[in-house]
């Protein structure tokens, strides 16, 4: 569904990703992993296309949109539910996740979107006109989902959703994935957190420093040594 | 860090530049002397402005105040209170120092944001205008008359364009000098942390009212001493010219076309832009009126547009590509 | 005493169509980050043009608004596309100079077409008078009032509940993110300016009547602004209106107790004691 072919981006021209491949089956759950800076976010980033490539392609279901911009890949699907979940801070939640539906795919049935969203969150529902900023950060990373599925994704980019969590609610977080992977979507989950991938991804990249390090299913890219590697910078 | 500094003091290439600037009252008509005299007084006002909002990064609009100082109290002195105008130089900058001081204290002590920095120095800028135009003392509205330059050094006077020209360059030189010697120095190397994150500086314990004080101190005696000098060529002191925060925002564009918070920078936006404005008006001022202006705002937006990040790094730029090529 | 009235009326007043102009500003500011010094000037551009239609069409400025703010809010967004967008990025100051540099084309413009005489553009309702009590009103300056206060509302509602202003605000807060929901960010930049510029040409109308205009006056309208829009915290809506009618009724108070240009000074003298003591200007809570 989602193919990166040999991608070397960056910002102001200094490349952070080199030569990366990654593919993404319809219908999947792949992790991409790494320490800090490995680029993972620069990697999500270039997906949404928010960051420009210096080289390579990214095709979506056969066409390639290496050079669209981020509002015609949202159109097409492509959604992204950043880190540190930039929800708007000043927006309640209910402004929040009608922003989240306002790609014209998803506009038409924003009202029934947001239904379904708020049974799969009911303590959003509960404070639809709080104001985004004064949320936990477990209740922010909620809405943050949200509003991404309030664009009717057919691809979606968690970037490190677990980030700053209690254990609870990355348990209700990653149940949530499970459940919507098992409705059919596909799911390209970000992580900085090892196991906790590893548990729920079926196939894992590994980056270092820019490049991939490891590829593979899970249980091989657990048990390869180059991952800790990786992570431990030996 | 200090060697920069003496490598631009004994650089052949500087003398070389100021050695044949001297020769250039011999060479020119008074006309294009007068531009190039012009230009040297805004290239050192420039680069004085230069230390507080291109360094330190505090864009203050109270500029006019130090210069109206230097120009205004100066020659209400002489004229007013018989005193010599070099006296009159001196007190008028150390009265500029402290007004500098001041404002760079308030600044400090209330916290102030940058936007709300700008508009409280325009405030101090116009108050000082208005005092001006209302005080008798130092001219009024009208301005002040200053006794015709008769080449008596002593006297605070140059002995018409020649000696005029003398001086700015030794002005123009100077104050791009300190602005050298305060780039490679310690001073500048902690206006550029206060510039480029406050907050940050501080929670590392830099001295930011210190440095700002500083930074101020110099460059307001600096433009007091330029504005002083200034109202000696232009034998008339107006207040609408010499103590109206317009002459700061010329300023500003100066330093910030050629090259904010560099120390050639402001020189080269004072070269470029003044004689064009002069020759402007001196070709167009008199057919319609405001044309002169327009097609001179209109450079003004081809020059930023063309070089955004400024004219010195556009030269070093093509400086660098020509010794690539070669 | 009702000289005190006669002040705080006219304050009132003329201050609603500061806190009008400061939105302007205020908006554009929250979404690209540019502060607009040309803004007086565009100003001096919407009265100029009603002069203009009323010399060559007999047009009343109140009816001139219908050709103005088309006009300016398409001009402005020219002028975003092709002045302030290439300069995204850079340096705030030089961009600052640039619109500097754009209000000497636009005033100097000005001076040529139609010369540095004061001039005036004669309203019908110029004239009419209200009283209330000892206090006179002039009917411009209540209709500049009233549609300032409807604006401003309408704009408030606009930014609440449509989704363009959401998108607006969403811009505002988080650019990035407001790209992951697929929002065009730059056409909403384009779009937030020429707001700004056709806000303006509403405004001169409004300030129009009963006023002479020349073309240097774009400068004070432009630091009034700033003032007001500073006082306000930038992006506070409630905080810039609030500015607006303190300024406004800063210089009344200045005008009719303060002799000449010391009056001009009230304003500042007002803004810089508030700003000192109050560096969060008159914002209270983050109402956007």
């Amino acid at each position: 569904m989602l193919e990166i072919e040999s991608l070397t981006a960056g910002y102001g021209g200094v490349p952070v990703l080199r030569d990366i491949n990654v593919k993404l089956g319809v219908g999947e759950i792949v992790g991409l992993l790494g320490a800090n800076n490995a680029g993972k976010t620069t990697l999500i980033n270039s997906l949404s296309g928010t960051v420009r490539p210096i080289s390579g392609r990214i095709l979506f279901q056969g066409e390639d949109i290496t050079a669209m911009p981020p509002r015609l890949r949202v159109e097409r699907g492509i959604v992204q539910v950043p880190e540190g979940r930039l929800v708007f801070p000043d927006m309640s939640i209910r402004e929040n996740l009608l922003l989240g539906g306002i790609n014209s795919r998803a506009r038409p049935h924003r009202r029934q979107q947001m239904d379904k969203v708020l049974e799969l969150f009911p303590r959003l529902g509960e404070r639809l006109s709080q104001n985004a900023g004064s949320l936990s950060g477990g209740e922010q990373q909620m809405l943050a989902i949200g509003r991404g599925l309030m664009a009717e994704a057919r691809v979606l980019m968690l970037d490190e959703p677990s980030l700053g969590l209690s254990p609870l609610f990355v348990q209700y977080i990653f149940e949530i994935i499970d459940r919507l992977h098992a409705e059919g979507l596909t799911i390209l989950l970000v992580e900085q957190n090892l196991n906790l991938t590893l548990r729920h991804a079926q196939r894992c990249y590994v980056l270092e420093r820019g490049q991939i390090a490891v590829e593979g299913v899970a249980d091989a890219v657990r048990d390869d040594p180059r991952t800790k590697s990786a992570y431990l910078g030996l | 860090m200090r060697g920069e500094f003496y490598k631009t003091l004994s650089s052949p290439i500087w003398w070389g530049v100021l050695a044949v600037a001297a020769t250039l009252p011999f060479m020119l008509s008074s006309y294009y002397l007068h531009i190039l005299t012009l230009s040297l007084v805004y290239v050192a006002l420039a680069s004085s402005w230069n230390i507080v909002g291109g360094m330190a990064g505090q864009i203050s609009l109270a500029h006019s105040l130090f210069i109206g100082i230097g120009a205004m109290l100066s020659s209400a002195m002489l004229l007013k209170l018989g005193i010599n105008m070099w006296l009159g130089l001196l007190i008028s900058a150390l009265i500029s120092g402290a007004l500098g001081v001041a404002i760079a204290w308030i600044d400090f002590r209330f916290q102030l944001g940058h936007l709300s920095f700008v508009l409280i120095t325009l405030a101090f800028a116009e108050m000082g205008s208005i005092i001006v135009e209302g005080w008798d003392f130092l001219g009024g509205a009208s301005g002040l008359l200053l006794p015709k330059d008769t080449g008596n050094f002593l006297a605070f006077q140059f002995g018409g364009g020649d000696g005029a020209f003398w001086m700015m360059l030794a002005l123009a030189a100077i104050c791009v000098l300190v602005n050298v010697a305060i780039l490679n120095s310690p001073l500048g190397y902690y206006l550029r942390t206060i510039r480029d994150n406050e907050k940050a500086a501080q929670a590392i314990g830099v001295d930011i009212l210190r440095y700002k004080i500083t930074a101020m101190a110099i460059s307001a005696v600096l433009a007091s001493v330029v504005g002083t000098a200034y109202v000696r060529y232009l034998t008339f002191a107006d207040p609408y010219l010499l103590i109206s925060p317009v002459i700061t925002i010329e300023i500003v564009l100066f330093a910030t076309v050629g090259g904010l918070g560099r120390a050639y920078g402001p020189a080269l936006g004072a070269l470029l832009l003044v004689p064009l404005g002069e020759v402007l008006r001196g070709k167009l001022g008199s057919t319609l009126p405001g044309l002169h202006y327009f097609i001179y705002g209109i450079v003004v937006i081809g020059v930023i547009l063309v070089t955004p990040r400024g004219l010195l790094p556009l030269f070093e730029g093509l400086w660098r590509r020509w010794r690539e090529a070669r | 005493m009702s000289e005190l009235y006669q002040a705080l009326a006219q304050g009132l007043l003329i201050g609603s169509s500061y806190g009008l102009l400061a939105l302007g500003m205020g908006l554009v500011y929250g979404v690209s980050g540019v502060v607009n010094f040309s803004h007086g000037d565009f100003i001096s551009l919407g009265m100029f043009m009603c002069l203009a239609l009323y010399s060559a069409l007999s047009l009343d400025p109140y009816v001139s608004v219908i050709i103005t703010v088309p006009v300016m809010t398409a001009i402005g967004a020219l002028v975003y596309l092709f002045l302030i967008r290439p300069m995204v990025g850079h340096q705030f100051l030089m961009v600052v100079q640039l619109t500097l540099g754009l209000s000497l084309v636009l005033q100097n413009g000005i001076l040529m077409v139609f010369g540095g005489q004061p001039a005036r553009t004669p309203s019908v309702v110029e004239s009419k008078l209200l009283l209330l009590g000892d206090v006179v009103l002039r009917v411009p300056h209540l209709i500049a009032f009233a549609v300032s206060f409807v604006l401003a509302g309408g704009l408030y509602v606009m930014l609440r509940s449509t989704d363009f202003g959401r998108s607006i605000r969403a811009v505002h807060q988080n650019a990035h993110a407001a790209a992951l929901m697929g929002i065009d960010v730059g056409r909403v930049q384009v779009m937030t300016f020429a707001l700004g510029i056709g806000i303006l040409a509403l405004a001169a109308t409004l300030l129009l009547p009963g006023t002479p205009i020349q073309p240097t006056q774009g400068l004070r309208y432009t630091v009034i602004t700033l003032l007001v829009v500073v006082l306000g915290g930038m992006t506070n809506f409630v905080g810039i209106m609030l500015g607006g009618l303190v300024i406004g009724i800063a210089e009344a108070f200045g005008t009719i107790y303060l002799e000449g240009p010391l009056g001009l000074l009230m304003p500042y003298l007002i803004f810089v004691l508030i700003m000192l003591f109050r560096p969060q200007g008159l914002t209270w809570s983050s109402s956007r």
